[in-house]
């Protein structure tokens, strides 16, 4: 599923830049910190599996959904909420891979952004 | 300009929001998660008109951080507006019936944004306005009290009230009743003033007015002035009392056994002083009197004046009346006849009695004086 969904969606860009008035300085900053704290969700929501607790994961998968949205990473947002739901109702199955594809995913946002130029 | 805290563990997101308040003219403080939410607010409590307040946060979550602010005397008036992604509204219903004030929808509108942020700001000032106004008016009502209790000292209680009752510009501005006017002096006072030491004089003077200040207040009377060993008292006014007559009467039963006491003192300090004591009813206009500056409320009319001249004729342990406040206490009291006295300004002489004791039965009900020792025939002027 996530497949289909665009790595970056320009067109959320585009509104998240016209929602700051064209501030291409703050889209950067606000790139900037994302692409810092990203990797403490990813990592959180590895950590969470590998000690088999599953409830552990829902906050940081929640936090990585919305800041995801925010800056058009779509791909992580959508991945990130399945794993949310899943680990909020205690569904195990394919939750592991679920996180595997977010940090591929994570990986591609980290290389997009930065061929993009996006946090400056 | 108002202050936002905004608490939300994620950094993107704390920056967006600050950013679009920034854009409205609202300045932002920024929380990672609840406990630190709690501790700026307790900091910066007069600054933060409003929280933005994520639901999923560590160490404590928004639903913790609402219960804390609600729960708190100092916080609850500060409206929350709930962050939330548009798959979580039953979190956003439960923390609705928290306490938060509204929800904000994850992405950002900044349009939304700015018009539930600043319903809440009007909120949150309504709410400011109505505490101020309250605390105004209580401070308004304690000066008032302060004001009375000053004025109290000052006035008779009876004016004091008065003035700061709705109907008191009414009745200061004059009206004409029926009233009975006490005059008291002392006889002697002259003579003892001129011999004695002041300090003697004064002290003499303040244990008199306490003493006599006393049965005023304890009667309802209404104390006019009082001018060296002279005192003017009225009945029936400001506060309506339909035994005006009979409380003016009673009164000056009890100054003469009061005073009694302290002549006792006195002369053996060499003090020979006697309490004459003149009362008569009559209508009357009262009310304000004197000029800005100084105002006294006051009584003018017939009946003032013939208590004054009643006093002055009285001879010591005197108390004349007349015959309008004799006829009012007749039942009440025994008094004699002393005459048809020629006074001063009255073209006629005024028939006038002296008031002995209350009568047996009156005595028995509680009244202070001595039953009286003089019987029947000869004590009352019919």
């Amino acid at each position: 599923m996530s497949d289909e969904t665009p790595i970056l969606d320009e067109a959320i860009i585009a509104e998240l830049r016209e929602s700051v008035g064209g501030d291409d300085g703050f889209v950067a900053e606000l790139a900037a910190a994302y692409l810092a704290e990203g990797p403490d969700h990813v990592r959180a929501m590895e950590a969470a599996l590998a000690r088999g607790d599953v409830a552990g994961a829902v906050r940081p998968a929640h936090t990585l959904k919305s800041s995801s949205a925010a800056l058009g990473a779509m791909r992580v947002s959508v991945i990130s909420k399945a794993i949310e739901h899943a680990a909020r109702e205690g569904r195990t199955e394919g939750l592991e891979t679920a996180v595997a594809e977010a940090r591929t995913a994570w990986e591609q946002t980290v290389a997009a952004m930065n061929e993009r130029k996006l946090a400056g | 300009m108002s202050v936002a805290l905004v608490v939300d563990d994620s950094s993107v997101n704390r920056m967006l929001l600050a950013r679009h308040l920034a854009s409205i003219g609202i300045d932002s403080k920024e929380a990672v998660d609840g406990r630190s939410a709690i501790d700026a607010l307790k900091l910066f409590a007069d600054e933060v008109a409003v929280v933005l307040l994520d639901v999923m946060m560590p160490e404590m979550d928004g639903y913790e951080t609402l219960a804390a602010i609600k729960s708190d005397e100092a916080l609850r008036h500060l409206p929350v507006i709930m962050i939330s992604s548009l798959d979580e509204l039953d979190s956003v219903a439960r923390c609705l019936e928290m306490g938060a004030a509204d929800y904000l929808p994850k992405p950002f509108n900044p349009v939304i944004l700015a018009a539930r942020v600043r319903a809440s700001l009007a909120d949150k000032r309504l709410h400011d306005v109505e505490v101020a106004h309250a605390e105004a008016q209580r401070e308004m009502l304690e000066t008032i009290d302060r004001q009375k209790t000053e004025l109290a000292r000052f006035l008779s209680p009876q004016v004091a009230a008065l003035v700061s009752s709705p109907e008191g510009e009414q009745l200061l501005a004059g009206h004409r009743r029926e009233a009975t006017s006490v005059f008291l002096d002392l006889r002697g006072f002259t003579a003892f003033s001129d011999s004695a030491e002041p300090e003697e004089v004064l002290g003499v003077l303040r244990e008199y007015h306490a003493a006599m200040g006393e049965l005023i207040v304890e009667h309802g009377g209404t104390l006019e002035h009082f001018a060296g060993d002279g005192m003017m008292v009225f009945f029936n006014d400001p506060v309506p009392q339909a035994d005006h007559v009979e409380r003016a009467v009673r009164m000056a039963i009890a100054m003469r056994e009061k005073f009694g006491a302290l002549t006792t003192r006195w002369s053996k300090l060499g003090y020979e002083l006697g309490l004459g004591i003149g009362i008569a009813a009559g209508y009357a206009t009262l009310g304000r009197i004197g000029f800005e500056g100084r105002y006294d409320y006051g009584m003018v009319g017939t009946a003032v004046i013939l208590a004054s001249r009643l006093s002055s004729a009285a001879e010591a342990n005197q108390i004349l009346l007349n015959p309008r406040a004799h006829a009012a206490v007749e039942d009440l009291v025994l008094a004699e006849r002393v005459g048809e006295l020629q006074l001063k300004g009255f073209s006629r002489p005024i028939p006038t009695v002296n008031v002995l004791a209350p009568r047996a039965a009156d005595a028995a009900e509680g009244m202070s004086a001595d039953p009286p020792v003089l019987t029947g025939a000869g004590t009352t002027d019919g």
